[in-house]
C-alpha cells in the first residue's frame, strides 16, 4: 500500500512540477540552463551534500530520538492544551468535505510540491545564490527541528481529543498514515516541521518575487494554506505553527548569513542579489 | 525563628535599666513569636492537584477520552487536574514499574478468573514493580479474602470471592469502569475457523482452516511493540497479544476459560500436590531438548529474577501472582513434576499457565542489567530488560524475521508435539504467519477489505464498530470480553490513601452514560472487574452502580452533591477549590 501511495505521490508531484517549469520558469531560462548547467551544478554540490547527509543522519537519528526524549522526559502538551485549548476545536468548526479533501491534499502533494517545485526553479537561475539559500535554510530546518524534537514531547490535538478533533485525514484517507507514519512520530509536533519548511519556501519566494513574480503568487498561499491544513486536520497545535514560522524565519535568516560567508564558488560578486538575478 | 532573641527564661539580672528594658522587650515579644511559630509551623492546606496518567488517542482513543472526562469531573468539584499522555510503553512504566502517577485511566488484562486479583491487591506486593499490585494497596482483611479463595474450590470459593468483591467495591483500590466489547475484522475467504477460539490468545491462530494454496497468515496489528520487544516478562511491552503464546508453550493452555493440557501430556491433583507428566522429545526451537528442568526453572526464574543472586528477592513484573502460589517443586525424572501449592485445584491449573523458558538461556540472564555509568534498580536483571530477540520457545512458531515498527514474522515449528500423530490439538495450519503493523484501526480494516490483512489481530477501538461494512469476503468477528477499563489511584499518595476519598471521586463516574459516550455503546458499565459468571447479585450491574452510585444523571454531575460528598468525607473548600493536606 506504501508502494501505492508513494507512486501516486511521484506522479501527482511530477505534474505539478512540470506546469510550474512551463508557466514559473520559461523557455529562455532552460536554454541557459541547459548551457550551464555543470557549473551550476558545482556551485550547489558542496550544500546538496550536507543536506543528503543531514537527511540521512535524521532517518537514522528518528530511530532513537523517540527513546531519548522520554528520557529527557519533557512532555509539553497539556501546557499547550491548557494555553490554546479551544482554538483547534473553532477552525474545525468549519469543516466541510469539500474543504477536508484540499486541505488533506494540500497536506500531502501540496506541501512536497512547495519543497520541490523551487528546488528546480531556483537552479534554472544563472545565479546560483537562492538555490544554495534554499538548501541551506532546508538542512537548518531539519538540523533544529531534530533538536526541539529531542527535547520537547507533545502530542497533537487527534491525540488529546480524539472525538472533537477528528484526525480528519488518516479517517476519510487511511492510506495516507502509512506514508505519515514513515516521516513521523506522533509525539513530534512541536515545531511543525511542514509550516516551518513550507514557510522557508514561503519567505524565499517572496525575496525572489523580482524574478519569479508567477512563483511568489503561488507560493506564499500555498504555504499559508499548508500551516493551516496541520491544524485543520488535528495534526498541530497553533502553537507548533507558530514555532515553525519562527524556525523557518531563523533559519532563512542564518541561511543568508551562512551563505555570504561560506560561499565556496561564489563567482558571482553580488551586492543585492536580487539585482542580478535576471 | 527565636534566632537572636535571648531564651525567655533568662532574668534581668543587672541593675541597668537599659538592660531590664530589652528583658522585658525579649519576655513580650517571646510570647508573639512562639503564636507565630504556632501560626506558620501549622503546613499550609493547599488546593489538591492531580496528574492523570493516559495513552494518547493513538494509543488509547477510549483512555484518552475518559481521562478528559474524569478530569472534567474533577475540576468541576474543585480539583486542579491536568493529564499526561504517555506512549504505550511509557505509560506502563509510569504506573507498574515507577509508580510514578496519582491516577490513571487504563484497560486491564483481567482474566476469566478471579484470582488475578490475588495479583492485583496483595499488600505484600506494594513494593513491587509490575502489574502486581500498582496501587500500592494494604488491607489486611482483603488479604485474608485473597488468601482463602486461593485455597478454596467449588461452591466454597464463590462464596469467598463474592464477599472479597463487596469489600473491593467499598474500598476502591479502583474504580472500574466498563468492559468493552472486542471486536475484530477477519477475511473469510482465505480462512475458515475464525472465532473457534479466542483471537487473544493461542488458539485463535492454530487450527484455522486454510483454503487451497494458502500458507500465509497475515495479522494487522495497531500496537508496533511486539515488534520492538519479545520478552515474555517485560510487563511493559506486554498485554492481551497473543503472539508469544505462539512461540512460548506453557503447561497448560485456556480454552473458554477452561484449562486444557498443552505441554503437559496430563496431571493429577491431590489436596495441594499437583503432578505433572510432560510430553516426551519436546525441544526448543533451537533444538536443546525441554525437560523438566526447565519447567522448574522457569517457576525458580519467575520468583526471582536474580535466582537467589541478590541480597533479596526481585520476581519479574508478570505471572508474579501465578508463581507465589508455588511453594516447591519437585522434579523426578526428566519428565515429571511434583508442584507443593499454596492453593486449590482451580488455582492450581491456572498456574499452569505462565510461559515456559529454555534454561540454557535464560540462565544467564539473572545477572542485574548493566548500563555503564548509571546506577541500575534491584530487581533490572536481563532477564526483564532483554528484548529477546530472537526469542527461543518451544512453541508452534517459531521467530523468523522482524523489522521494528513494520512486521514480526513467524514460521511454524515443525517439531511442534501438535503436529505428531495422535496428539489430538490444535496445531498450526499454515507456514508462515505474519504480525503486520497497522497504526490505526480504519487503514488495519482497509488492509482486510483490500486482501492486506487475514485478520485485525488487536482489539478495535470503538468509534469504527458503526462503520464497519462486512462484504461477502469479510466479517465482524466479537469475542467475549474480560478486559476492564478502570481508574486507578495511587494509594501510596494522599489522599487516595484515603477509601473515603476514592469512593467520593468514583461516585464522580456517570458509567452508564461513559459507556454511551466514549464507547459508542460498544461496552457494559461494571462494578467489579469481574466477568459476568463471577460477579455476585449484589454487585451487578442494575442500571446504575450498585457499590457508588453517580452523583446526577445522564452525565450531568450534580456539583452540590458531589462537593456534598467529599465534605462528608472530611474534606474542606475554600473559595471553591478542594483543600488537601499532602
Amino acid at each position: 500500500m506504501l508502494v501505492q501511495v508513494l507512486l501516486q505521490l511521484a506522479v501527482v508531484v511530477s505534474l505539478l512540477t512540470l506546469a510550474g517549469i512551463a508557466v514559473v520558469v520559461g523557455r529562455y531560462r532552460l536554454r541557459d540552463t541547459r548551457r550551464e548547467w555543470a557549473s551550476r551544478l558545482r556551485a550547489a554540490t558542496p550544500i546538496t551534500v550536507v543536506l543528503a547527509v543531514v537527511l540521512l543522519a535524521n532517518s537514522v537519528a528518528r530511530q532513537v530520538v523517540p527513546d531519548l526524549s522520554w528520557m529527557i522526559g519533557w512532555n509539553l502538551t497539556w501546557a499547550i492544551y491548557d494555553l490554546e485549548g479551544q482554538f483547534i476545536l473553532w477552525l474545525q468548526s468549519f469543516e466541510t468535505p469539500a474543504l477536508t479533501a484540499f486541505f488533506s491534499f494540500v497536506y500531502i502533494y501540496g506541501y512536497v510540491f512547495l519543497l520541490v517545485f523551487p528546488v528546480v526553479a531556483y537552479f534554472a537561475l544563472s545565479n546560483t545564490r537562492p538555490l544554495r539559500e534554499l538548501l541551506t535554510a532546508y538542512t537548518l530546518n531539519y538540523v533544529l527541528g531534530l533538536v526541539l524534537y529531542t527535547f520537547v514531547i507533545a502530542y497533537g490535538p487527534r491525540n488529546m481529543m480524539p472525538e472533537l478533533v477528528d484526525a480528519l485525514m488518516y479517517d476519510t484517507y487511511p492510506r495516507y498514515q502509512h506514508l505519515t507514519r514513515q516521516v513521523n512520530r506522533n509525539t513530534n509536533v512541536f515545531p511543525s516541521l511542514h509550516t516551518s519548511l513550507a514557510a522557508t519556501v514561503g519567505v524565499l519566494a517572496y525575496q525572489t518575487r523580482e524574478v519569479y513574480p508567477r512563483w511568489a503568487i503561488v507560493a506564499v498561499p500555498l504555504a499559508i494554506s499548508v500551516a493551516i491544513s496541520t491544524m485543520y486536520l488535528g495534526i498541530h497545535w497553533a502553537i507548533d505553527v507558530v514555532a515553525g514560522i519562527v524556525l523557518a524565519y531563523v533559519c532563512v535568516k542564518l541561511a543568508g548569513v551562512l551563505v555570504g560567508r561560506w560561499a565556496i564558488s561564489d563567482r558571482f560578486d553580488v551586492g543585492n542579489p536580487l539585482s542580478r538575478l535576471r | 525563628m527565636t534566632d537572636g532573641t535571648p531564651a525567655p527564661s533568662e532574668r534581668p539580672r543587672s541593675r541597668r535599666a537599659v538592660l531590664a528594658g530589652t528583658a522585658g522587650l525579649a519576655v513580650a515579644t517571646s510570647g508573639c513569636v512562639r503564636q507565630v511559630r504556632t501560626v506558620v509551623n501549622r503546613e499550609a492546606v493547599d488546593q489538591l492537584s492531580v496528574t492523570i496518567v493516559t495513552l494518547p488517542a493513538d494509543g488509547d482513543r477510549e483512555g484518552i477520552r475518559l481521562a478528559r472526562e474524569v478530569a472534567a469531573v474533577l475540576e468541576a468539584v474543585g480539583v486542579d487536574v491536568s493529564i499526561d499522555m504517555r506512549s504505550n510503553e511509557e505509560f506502563l512504566r509510569a504506573v507498574l514499574i515507577n509508580h510514578e502517577f496519582d491516577l490513571y485511566v487504563g484497560r486491564h488484562p483481567g482474566s476469566t478468573d478471579p484470582d488475578f486479583l490475588y495479583e492485583a491487591l496483595h499488600s505484600v506486593y506494594a513494593e513491587e514493580s509490575g502489574w502486581q499490585n500498582p496501587f500500592g494497596y494494604a488491607n489486611l482483611q482483603l488479604d485474608d479474602l485473597l488468601e482463602a479463595q486461593r485455597r478454596a474450590d467449588g461452591e466454597e470459593r464463590e462464596a469467598i470471592l463474592a464477599e472479597l468483591l463487596e469489600e473491593l467495591a467499598r474500598e476502591q483500590p479502583f474504580a472500574p469502569i466498563c468492559v468493552p466489547e472486542e471486536h475484530r475484522f477477519v477475511r473469510t475467504d482465505r480462512f475458515d475457523g475464525w472465532g473457534e477460539a479466542h483471537p487473544s490468545t493461542r488458539l485463535g491462530y492454530l487450527d484455522l482452516e486454510p483454503g487451497d494454496d494458502v500458507d500465509r497468515l497475515r495479522t494487522a496489528h495497531t500496537d508496533a511493540r511486539i515488534s520492538e520487544n519479545l520478552n515474555p516478562l517485560t510487563a511493559e511491552y506486554r498485554d492481551y497479544e497473543p503472539f508469544l503464546e505462539l512461540v512460548y508453550d506453557s503447561l497448560a493452555t485456556e480454552r473458554d476459560g477452561e484449562i486444557e493440557p498443552w505441554l503437559a501430556e496430563d496431571w493429577a491433583y491431590d489436596d495441594g500436590t499437583l503432578r505433572v507428566r510432560l510430553r516426551e522429545d519436546c525441544r526448543f526451537h533451537d533444538d536443546e531438548p525441554l525437560d523438566s528442568g526447565d519447567v522448574e526453572f522457569t517457576y525458580r526464574l519467575l520468583q526471582d529474577s536474580e535466582l537467589g543472586g541478590g541480597e533479596s528477592s526481585s520476581p519479574p513484573p508478570r505471572y508474579r501472582g501465578l508463581a507465589a502460589a508455588v511453594e516447591a517443586i519437585d522434579v523426578d525424572g526428566d519428565l515429571d513434576l511434583e508442584f507443593e501449592l499454596e492453593a486449590g485445584e482451580a488455582v492450581a491449573e491456572r498456574v499452569l499457565t505462565v510461559p515456559i523458558l529454555p534454561e540454557h538461556v535464560w540462565s544467564e540472564r539473572a545477572a542485574p542489567a548493566t548500563v555503564r555509568g548509571v546506577s541500575v534498580a534491584q530487581g533490572a536483571t536481563e532477564a526483564v530488560t532483554t528484548d529477546n530477540v530472537p526469542p527461543i520457545g518451544s512453541g508452534p512458531f517459531r521467530f523468523g524475521s522482524r523489522t521494528e515498527r513494520e512486521h514480526v514474522t513467524l514460521e511454524r515449528f515443525d517439531d511442534h508435539f501438535t503436529r505428531r500423530e495422535g496428539v489430538d490439538l490444535p496445531e498450526a495450519s499454515v507456514e508462515e504467519l505474519r504480525v503486520g503493523i497497522d497504526p490505526r484501526s480504519t487503514s488495519a480494516i482497509e488492509l482486510v477489505n483490500t486482501d492486506g490483512a487475514d485478520i485485525t489481530s488487536a482489539i478495535l477501538e470503538t468509534y469504527v464498530l458503526d462503520d464497519l461494512e462486512p462484504a461477502q469476503e469479510t466479517m465482524s468477528l466479537e469475542s467475549p470480553s474480560w478486559t476492564f477499563y478502570h481508574l486507578g489511584f495511587n494509594t501510596r499518595r494522599a489522599p487516595f490513601a484515603n477509601a473515603r476519598f476514592r469512593r467520593a471521586v468514583a461516585g464522580l463516574l456517570d458509567k452508564d452514560w461513559l459507556v454511551d459516550d466514549v464507547f459508542h455503546g460498544y461496552a457494559e458499565p461494571t462494578a467489579t472487574p469481574v466477568t459476568e459468571e463471577w460477579t455476585p447479585e449484589g454487585l451487578a450491574w442494575n442500571g446504575e452502580d450498585p457499590a457508588t452510585p453517580f452523583f446526577g444523571s445522564d452525565g450531568d454531575l450534580d456539583v452540590e452533591a458531589a462537593r456534598e460528598a467529599f465534605e462528608d468525607a472530611g474534606f474542606s473548600y475554600d473559595d471553591g477549590a478542594l483543600r488537601v493536606r499532602r
